[in-house]
């Protein structure tokens, strides 16, 4: 049932970390605050908490689930429903990573246009940033290891940078604290999901881990870490903004950047922005490549290939949607799935498999 | 072989894709530094723009340009048709609003385009002119340009002396948020190459309704801000001194809640700068503090009536005891609650040197 992957395409454990942080923090992060907030308040921060309490828990899952079959998620459908039935039940699986590809790039490529080039064509900046994904694939996963390392390690200075909110931060906006129901603040966490998403990669790249086992440990920090990094965030937007203030804003964490100033650059928007660049490129390597790599294993289709047809078809999905409220409407839609993938349908495969393997044993 | 390839056909994409978006030279383009709004009649607006030219050599030259329009962009197109290079936001330091037109037409619909437009930035100052704005921007002042020369006297005032903290980001927070009003400082025009604060304005919905002369604005700023600065002068039957408050601090606490009832406390460290009266000593010290205290009580007080029976909260009390209570209703809090607040200020002041005489 295991899948080989020869050893020098494998990575040590401790690059999970890396991997999965990278992964969930994208585009979702530089307006999360203000769907959380439409439901939760200034409770939001407890929505953050409380995410990252549930996608312990999913990880922890996923872990158990792929260490028994000692494989990625194709396997895990081969050892519960047979190869046949794996055929068809990968379909949405496949569209679910595209469709998460498509929406943060054209998400990112919005912020370009609103915040620096209005006259930018999407189709010319989409398919120059998916020609450098396909070059970061064709290198190997090693590669994209590689992107996604530096992608964390050089724009974290930017983290630093949302302490010059502080001075005019009013903390007491964060109180009372508990002003919102239980419900509310669920539906707070709820609405975060699209902020997270990215932590089931773990799913197709689990193969790829030398020692595995080890690697555990590393994927509950990333979490930890990027929960840790969403709370900060979410804490000084609230205390930043008032309520209503920050209803009006689409990218709050956008417009905080804009009571940046330094000697030598006026705007720190144009940097932050940049930096973003390089910060989804691993989102989207990892989505394509995630993505074929299902295609070869269910299909035996190359991965060479398919990682061109995958693009084009990102490149013709990016393209499609051009106004704020359809671009709105492909992020809901991802949010919606990968609420439905992760929250749901993990938690049942991982209940199947621990069923089939009882069931094997006897 | 194929990596030179695909490094080729990525290098030849990045000349088109550098052609995509439109050039901006700095020497091509009229980086305005200061708007300023004034009324015309019931509909229309004016609306004056100054851009900085540099010439070699000397200290920059203001440029002035009106337009006359009903939205603020149209009043930008009116002014580019008078301008050889394109218009652009990118470097805005202050927008003025004349106090005509603050008080009669309000500028709620004037601040959308300064929180949709990208270019602008949260930290631009915003003030009330007394007279007109176009008037002010033709003067001269200082040697950096007008705009810049305005925002620093702003910027000096918040930071050393009077003026609490504000800036775009804290007026939106404020104009938006339910428990507090926004506040602006009140610049003149004092001659042809001096610009003075006179005060701060207060706004309700985007109008202005109230305003405060230069001398309340040290107690206004003990009362808005945790921590402030200032100066102000006490005067007892041996003498004036003129104290400065290096260091003040101040609380706010709900001792009651039917009826509401608030106690602020303010702490206050300040040294001697001057006194004119013969000799100082410890006695002395002590009264000053008393007059002092006092002051700070009376002035605080008035200040925190006037502002109830005009129905505006610049302080924030509201803002205040809906932190101090779950479930907190607003709409109740503006009907009656806040007009029947009870504010008790009480203060300490330490007056910890008196400079380097006796």
């Amino acid at each position: 049932m295991s899948v080989n992957i020869p050893v020098t395409n494998k990575i040590s454990p401790f690059l999970v970390f890396y991997l999965i942080h990278t992964m969930q923090v994208g585009v979702g992060m530089l307006g999360f605050q203000r769907i959380i907030a439409t439901y939760a308040g200034t409770d939001g921060w407890i929505s953050v908490l409380l995410t990252g309490v549930i996608l312990h828990i999913l990880m922890w899952m996923m872990y158990k689930m792929l260490a028994i079959v000692d494989g990625d998620i194709v396997t895990v459908h081969n050892y519960i429903i047979g190869k046949k039935a794996t055929k068809i039940v990968c379909i949405p699986i496949i569209l679910y990573f595209c469709l998460f590809a498509i929406s943060v790039l054209r998400t990112y490529i919005e912020i370009i246009q609103v915040w620096m080039f209005q006259e930018l064509e999407t189709f010319w900046f989409a398919l120059i940033y998916l020609l450098l994904v396909i070059y970061i694939i064709y290198g190997g996963f090693r590669t994209i290891v590689g992107i996604a390392f530096f992608s964390i390690v050089l724009p974290i200075y930017i983290l630093v940078l949302f302490l010059f909110t502080v001075p005019f931060a009013d903390f007491s906006n964060l109180l009372p604290i508990f002003d919102h129901s239980i419900g509310d603040i669920l539906k707070g966490s709820r609405n975060m999901t699209f902020t997270v998403l990215g932590f089931e990669s773990i799913l197709l790249f689990y193969p790829f881990i030398k020692n595995p086992k080890k690697s555990h440990k590393y994927a509950h920090l990333a979490i930890l870490f990027t929960t840790i990094v969403y709370l900060y965030i979410c804490i000084l937007t609230f205390s930043y903004f008032s309520e209503n203030q920050l209803q009006k804003n689409t990218w709050p964490t956008l417009t905080m950047w804009k009571i940046i100033r330094l000697p030598f650059v006026e705007r720190f928007e144009y940097i932050g922005i940049a930096s973003w660049f390089l910060l989804i490129l691993p989102i989207i390597a990892i989505s394509i490549w995630g993505t074929s790599r299902i295609i070869k294993q269910v299909y035996s289709i190359r991965q060479r290939r398919s990682v061109l047809v995958i693009s084009l078809l990102c490149l013709i999905g990016i393209c499609i949607p051009t106004t704020r409220s359809e671009i709105n409407m492909v992020t809901d839609l991802t949010a919606k799935i990968g609420f439905y993938f992760c929250y749901i349908y993990v938690p049942i495969l991982f209940v199947a498999t621990l069923i089939k393997k009882k069931v094997k044993k006897s | 072989m194929k990596s030179i390839e695909t490094i080729l056909i990525m290098a030849i994409f990045t000349l088109f894709l550098s052609g995509c978006v439109e050039k901006e030279i700095l020497d091509d383009i009229n980086l305005i530094d200061g708007i300023g709004f004034d009324y015309v009649d019931g509909k229309k607006i004016r609306g004056t723009i100054v851009f900085p030219i540099f010439i070699k050599d000397k200290p920059p030259e203001n440029r002035v340009l009106t337009g006359e329009s009903l939205l603020k962009k149209e009043i930008l197109q009116d002014i580019q048709l008078q301008a050889a290079d394109p218009i652009v936001t990118g470097s805005m330091e202050v927008v003025l609003f004349s106090k005509e037109l603050a008080t009669k037409s309000g500028i709620t619909e004037l601040m959308d385009p300064f929180q949709r437009d990208p270019g602008v930035g949260s930290g631009i100052y915003l003030a009330v002119v007394e007279g007109e704005t176009k008037e002010l921007f033709e003067g001269k002042y200082g040697v950096r340009g007008n705009s810049t020369h305005i925002s620093d006297i702003i910027d000096e005032n918040i930071r050393n002396e009077d003026l609490p903290k504000t800036n775009l980001q804290i007026f939106l927070a404020d104009f938006y948020s339910e428990g507090k009003s926004p506040f602006m400082p009140i610049i003149k025009k004092k001659s042809k190459d001096v610009v003075e604060l006179t005060g701060v304005s207060f706004f309700n919905k985007g109008k202005l309704v109230e305003t405060i002369s230069s001398d309340k604005m040290f107690f206004f700023k003990l009362l808005v801000d945790k921590y402030s600065e200032g100066l102000h002068r006490v005067k007892i039957e041996e003498g004036e001194a003129a104290i400065r408050s290096i260091r003040s601090v101040h609380h706010y606490k709900l001792i009651k809640k039917n009826p509401m009832e608030v106690e602020v406390t303010i702490d206050v460290q300040g040294i001697i700068n001057e006194f004119n009266g013969d000799k100082m000593y410890p006695n002395l010290e002590r009264k000053l503090n008393k007059q002092f205290e006092k002051e700070i009580n009376q002035e605080c007080l008035a200040l925190v009536k006037n502002f109830q029976e005009k129905n505006i909260d610049p302080i924030g009390f509201g803002h205040f005891v809906k932190t101090q209570i779950r479930g907190f209703d607003y709409k109740k809090w503006h009907e009656s609650l806040y007009k029947d607040l009870v504010v008790k200020v009480k203060s300490n002041v330490e007056v910890t040197e008196a400079g380097v005489i006796q």
